[in-house]
């Protein structure tokens, strides 16, 4: 199947996930009164997210054909989403800076003077189009990473918690393997050895980062199989399995809330860094940042490449960030007691 | 003794805020001395003659290794003149279709002061250069454990393969054999037939077939002569460096210190035949009387250079800077005397194909120079797609995107401006270029292309079979964002006549097995000429040299039988009219044929101080220095003007540091009480 009708269905399902989880929390007296205390706590973040978040998913859904590609004949016959609908035929012949009339380098007119927010690039494309081209780069990273990343760090550490002994030391062992190397090295191997691409990227950015919240899952699950209810169910014969499913995991999912959010903004992080050695995403504001590394020791110095991409990341890290420490606030148990 | 601590801190603060004020990353007291300061980058894998090719090496080399021939510093086009040798040698026919060429080396010429001289015998410093030196080195070039790069070129020394291929199997049988000194072992091997020593100072090198070129490889420092003492001692052994790291041989300059990482030193070398007999007004060791129109303008043929005995600098010091930006800073604060302009300081630099009017003041000038060079962008004429092998319509599939590429734009946007869009392959500066000619396949016409593809079988750039675009892949290991810019705009431009290029940019390693594969369509190549001959760039696409069959240097895989025949009737002969009627043969072929698009040639901007003389850039690598004249007056005033150290704010930060601490001081006094 293509690649744009994979990333519509994956948009489809987004949406409807969205729904069914919103009913879900209006539903539980619980994540009610989260969701309700978070949005107390901090609406302008949220809203930032939410932004961030909606602009990814119009940039991922995309057709063929229909109105306002513009006069390239390949375009013609490839997915354009809405976005690079707005921006169709919308390019200059080099650098422009921001709202600027005339291009960069001399007088002469630009195509479309006074529009350009953030400037055009040295190929003449329009900045502001890449930056919300990478809000989808930066939120695949972080969601698909982080989608590989915990179900892996929760069966290991779950089960090493669970049953000890030599599964704990096996897993144990693989963690301080894994930790002992230095992750950035390993990163820039995985991407290497796979073919560069938003996956491999993806994958290897999992393989390095799952390792944290493991441990953190395995102390939990240490702590939770001690318990009555745990002991309990032991006592009237039901099989690990099911109790790992029924009373483990759900005493796990506030951290994996937490995890995920923090995790996040570290993924978009190093994949900035990636970028910066040479192997990251193409389209990402690593990469654009990247780009404008020769533009900043320029003489006339071109900045709005690289202000546009770092502006553009520090809004979506901040404002992750902060619904981070407000999701940890209200879902840790221990915080709980303290504020409310 | 509190009072003593805080005066000796404030006298330090006073000395450092005065007296030491100084940028100069040289010691004081080379101020005085002609000493020509010149930065380089990478650090040189090896200096053995016989193997480096790069420009770093030849940086250092050329200045130590004089050949038997050289290039006239000012005539253009390139000409050669003798320098060990006597006399340019011309071609001796002899039968069987053979040729030679016959050296006569100067009489009493010596090889710089070493120690490895002491093998010799009665502890001499240096002793008299001969023909079997010259010989020693061609046989190490043919050495296959050196695996010289240039082996091809001089195999067409008459038994300079036989000899490779006898000394392999030798040291295959014997394995004791290598233990031998380097002559004993080369003995053993029996001599290279094409190489005919004939007294101390006669060398008849014979081919087996015409090779008018070889006479510049004979101007490059793999020919030149090596003392066989050098790389018996050193071996790299018991503390000696090795042979790589420790060039001793007969030119103007000879190394006093070698850290590759930091710092070359060369100085003047008393034993060179220009130092030694300056009555011999030899060419190579004499400022030239005669060059091209502009030399006499710009100053390079004025009375106090012209006739003078070479060198006219004592000592060049080469150090070594990774980064541009600070190398280039140094440039302007007068510590280098030369340096290319920068891309990120260009705009800063050049205004409107200029120096800007703060260079001019500080009396920098500038030379450019359009290099021997080509850069293009290859079609695999293996592929079934864009290849030979498709035919007609393959073929104008290629002229149409031949047609879309604007390399004014292309090397604007990337090369700041700074490159001549190339027509074909032959560069200006070599022979059988035309500043005239325009391909017709080199202009941008984006409907000329349109109808070509509709006469190709892609109509508006549709793929019949599929539907959609044609897909072709680009492949490139440039895997740098700047590069990801390059292949971006040449695919824009071709989406403009409907072809869908997909770029995949992987690693060296990737891509060379890709290459071995055949497994690619379109990449992006250049080549910069060894020396000035049509041969050097037309053989880029001769069938021998295929990649996909001989590992050669042709990467388009381009094979045609008219074009080879052409070819080897114009390599071996002399620049003429015939051919000339040849070569342009061939670029009517390679026009229609179009297995390169051409992009542009390279332009080189050189900046170099006023104080600096005879500085002509040259394009190909050989090395000028011997050259250039220093006005040491000049440089020192300019850079103590340029230096002018800004005192204020070491003295504001002092006033700063005392304001903080006097308060805690009169408190601890007034406590203390």
């Amino acid at each position: 199947m293509e690649t744009w009708v994979v990333s519509n269905i994956v948009v489809a399902v987004l949406v409807a996930g969205a729904v069914w989880s919103g009913v879900y929390v209006r539903r539980s007296e619980m994540w009610a009164q989260a969701a309700r205390e978070l949005w107390r706590r901090s609406p302008v973040a949220l809203l930032v997210v939410s932004l961030y978040v909606g602009i990814a998913l119009v940039d991922s859904v995309s057709w063929i054909g229909g109105d306002g590609v513009g006069e390239d004949t390949v375009a013609l016959h490839e997915a354009r989403s809405p976005i690079d609908r707005l921006f169709a035929d919308f390019r200059e012949e080099s650098y422009s800076a921001p709202l600027a009339a005339v291009t960069f380098s001399g007088e002469t007119p630009l195509l479309h003077p006074g529009t350009h927010l953030f400037g055009t690039d040295l190929l003449g494309r329009d900045i502001l189009h890449q930056v919300l081209k990478g809000a989808r780069i930066a939120l695949l990273i972080g969601g698909v990473t982080s989608l590989l990343a915990i179900p892996l760090a929760l069966f290991f550490g779950v089960s090493a918690g669970y049953f000890g002994g030599r599964t704990d030391d096996a897993v144990f062992f693989l963690m301080s393997v894994l930790s002992s190397i230095p992750s950035l090295l390993l990163l820039i191997v995985l991407v290497m050895v796979m073919d560069k691409s938003t996956l491999s990227v993806c994958i290897a950015l999992a393989v390095t980062s799952w390792v944290g919240f493991c441990r953190i899952s395995r102390g939990e699950t240490l702590k939770l199989r001690e318990l009555e209810y745990v002991q309990a169910a032991r006592a009237l014969g039901i099989g690990p399995v099911r109790i790992m499913y029924r009373h483990i995991l759900p005493n796990l999912m506030h951290l994996v809330v937490i995890t995920f959010v923090l995790m996040f903004s570290g993924l978009v992080l190093s994949e900035v860094i990636l970028s910066w050695l040479g192997i990251g995403v193409d389209g990402s504001w690593g990469r654009m940042i990247d780009q404008a590394r020769d533009e900043l020791s320029r003489d006339p110095i071109v900045w709005w490449n690289l202000s546009a991409a770092g502006a553009a990341l520090f809004g979506l890290l901040l404002a992750v960030n902060f619904v981070g420490d407000a999701v940890r606030d209200i879902l840790d148990p221990r915080t709980l007691r303290e504020n409310l | 003794m509190r009072g003593g601590r805080i005066s000796a801190a404030a006298g330090i603060l006073a000395a450092v805020a005065t007296a030491a004020c100084t940028n100069n990353p040289y010691p004081d007291r080379d101020a005085e001395l002609p000493i020509l300061y010149v930065a380089f980058r990478e650090a040189p894998k090896t200096l053995d003659p016989a193997k480096a090719y790069t420009t770093v090496a030849t940086q250092f080399n050329g200045n130590i290794y004089d050949r038997l021939l050289e290039y006239h510093f000012l005539k253009r086009p390139y000409t050669l003149i003798p320098a060990l040798a006597a006399e340019v040698p011309s071609a001796v026919p002899l039968p069987d279709g053979r040729v030679a060429y016959d050296f006569e080396l100067r009489p009493d010429l010596l090889f710089q002061d070493d120690p490895c001289f002491a093998l010799g015998g009665d502890g001499r410093a240096t002793r008299q250069v001969t023909a079997q030196d010259v010989v020693f080195q061609l046989q190490r070039v043919a050495d296959p454990a050196l695996a010289s790069p240039v082996i091809t070129a001089f195999g067409n020394i008459e038994g300079l393969l036989g000899f490779f291929e006898r000394l392999g199997a030798l040291r295959e049988e014997d394995p004791g054999l290598a233990e031998l000194p380097i002559r004993d072992q080369y003995a053993r091997a029996g001599p290279i037939e094409g190489l005919v020593v004939e007294g101390d100072t006669r060398l008849r090198v014979i081919l087996s077939a015409p090779y008018p070129q070889i006479l510049y490889w004979f101007a490059m420092p793999f020919s030149a002569p090596v003392p066989w003492e050098a790389i018996d001692y050193y071996d790299g052994q018991e503390g000696r460096p090795h042979f790589a790291d420790h060039p001793v041989g007969t030119g103007p300059y000879k190394m006093t210190y070698y850290d590759k990482q930091a710092r070359v030193v060369l100085e003047a070398n008393p034993n060179w035949y220009g130092v030694r007999h300056p009555e011999w007004k030899a060419p190579g060791a004499t400022y030239p009387s005669e060059g091209m129109p502009e030399d006499a303008e710009l100053g390079r043929l004025d009375p106090e250079l012209v006739g003078q005995p070479l060198p006219f600098i004592q000592r060049i010091d080469f150090r070594r800077e990774k980064e541009s930006i600070p190398r280039f800073n140094k440039f302007l604060q007068g510590y280098y005397d030369m340096s290319r302009i920068i891309k990120e300081s260009f705009d800063s630099v050049i205004h409107e194909d200029d120096l800007s009017p703060a260079m001019r003041a500080m009396g920098v000038r500038l030379e450019t120079l359009v290099e021997p060079s080509v850069f293009y962008i290859g079609f695999n004429m293996e592929d079934d797609v864009v290849g030979a092998g498709g035919g007609a319509r393959s073929r104008k599939l290629r002229q149409a995107m031949s047609l879309t590429i604007d390399s004014a734009e292309f090397v604007k946007l990337f090369y700041n401006g700074r490159g001549v869009p190339a027509q074909s392959p032959l560069p200006p500066g070599i022979f059988g270029y035309d500043p005239e000619y325009r391909n017709p396949y080199r202009q941008v016409d984006l409907e000329r292309a349109a109808a070509l593809l509709v006469e190709a079988g892609y109509p508006g750039g549709l793929d019949p079979a599929t539907g959609k675009p044609l897909s072709l892949t680009f492949d490139t290991m440039d895997t740098s964002a700047r590069g990801a810019l390059v292949d971006q705009y040449l695919v824009d431009r071709w989406r403009l006549i409907g072809i869908d290029v997909q770029v995949a940019a992987t690693n060296y390693n990737q891509f060379q097995e890709k290459v071995r594969k055949g497994a690619y369509q379109i990449f992006e190549w250049g080549w910069i000429a060894d020396y000035p001959d049509p041969e050097n760039f037309m053989f880029l696409l001769w069938s021998e040299m295929r990649r996909s069959r001989n590992e050669g240097p042709n990467s388009a895989n381009f094979s045609d039988p008219r074009f080879d025949a052409l070819f080897v009737k114009m390599k071996s002969r002399d620049n003429d009219a015939e051919r000339l009627r040849l070569i342009r043969e061939m670029r009517a072929l390679l026009e229609e044929e179009r297995p390169w698009i051409e992009t542009f040639h390279r332009e080189d901007y050189v900046l170099f101080h006023g104080w600096l003389r005879g500085v002509k850039p040259t394009g190909l690598s050989f090395p000028t220095v011997k050259y250039r004249k220093l006005d040491l007056a000049l440089r020192e005033s300019r850079r103590v003007e340029w230096n002018e150290p800004i005192t204020w704010p070491a003295y504001g930060l002092a006033a700063v540091a005392v304001a903080v601490v006097l308060p805690g001081v009169f408190t601890f006094f007034r406590e203390r009480q």
